[in-house]
């Protein structure tokens, strides 16, 4: 695999945080970054459904294959330099079951997050 | 030149050829391992295998070096290969235990790039792309 779509939700200001600190990283494979349920998501991929992708996170691998939710954030980790490893450590059987409820509850409220937060301006 | 001389002479030149042929196989044979190790980027391959190699030719020059002294008197020509036999023994073995050592780290190295090749988690889907359409 050698780049990851990544359908982001634009309208979360946590999202958007996320993404200029992704930009910012050093990756090992290329990240392409679409808000989730545009034209251009639409385009690229006409089959899937767009409307479960502003539900959560959604990441998409150059040969197809769809990662949703705290999958799609461990994948996001797996093509970071620095944070391979912790993608790994955090998908082992002990751990991701912990990954997956936290990852879940910080995207079930990333609208109040970051309005707590103040990342909405 | 006595015995005793002549017997360190030996040992120091025995030791130093047995150092340079296993740090010459090493260096040889151990690039092939970090070429694929650093996916084909052979110039860091090539400057991490020298520095390999510089650490083990110090750390087997050093105990060449410490071990040097035997400690008694060798007075006959018997005594003298008997004492080569132990010195030149233990730099065998130690030049054995560097080698394998080393052989680990190559081969650790290499099957930590194999699996982290891999994706840490299965895809829930598969969907069409634009590109696989077209085509």
């Amino acid at each position: 695999m050698l780049a990851l779509t990544v359908l982001y939700d634009p309208e979360c200001g946590l999202c958007r945080r996320a993404h200029d600190w992704l930009a910012e990283q050093a990756k090992l494979i290329e990240l392409h970054f679409v808000p989730c349920a545009s034209d251009e998501a639409r385009k690229r991929y006409p089959v899937l459904d767009h409307d479960l992708t502003k539900q959560d996170l959604t990441v998409i691998g150059d040969d197809g294959a769809v990662y949703f939710g705290p999958k799609a954030w461990l994948m996001v980790l797996w093509a970071l330099v620095r944070y391979r490893d912790w993608a790994y450590r955090l998908a082992t059987p002990e751990l991701l079951p912990t990954t997956k409820r936290v990852v879940s509850v910080i995207s079930q409220n990333r609208y109040q997050i970051s309005r707590a937060a103040g990342l909405n301006g | 030149m006595t015995i005793l001389i002549s017997t360190y002479l030996i040992y120091l030149a025995l030791s130093i050829a047995l150092t340079i042929w296993v740090a010459r196989t090493l260096h040889k044979n151990g690039r092939v391992f970090l070429v694929d190790v650093f996916h084909g980027n052979d110039a860091l391959a090539d400057s991490v295998n020298h520095l390999l190699v510089v650490g083990f030719y110090l750390i087997n020059f050093g105990y060449v070096s410490l071990a040097l002294k035997l400690g008694y008197a060798v007075t006959s020509a018997e005594q003298s290969i008997e004492a080569l036999s132990v010195k030149i023994g233990m730099v065998l073995l130690v030049l054995g235990g560097m080698h394998f050592f080393n052989l680990f780290i190559f081969s650790r190295m290499r099957r930590r790039t194999l699996t982290r090749n891999h994706p840490p988690v299965s895809p829930d889907a598969f969907t069409a792309t634009a590109i696989h359409q077209e085509a």
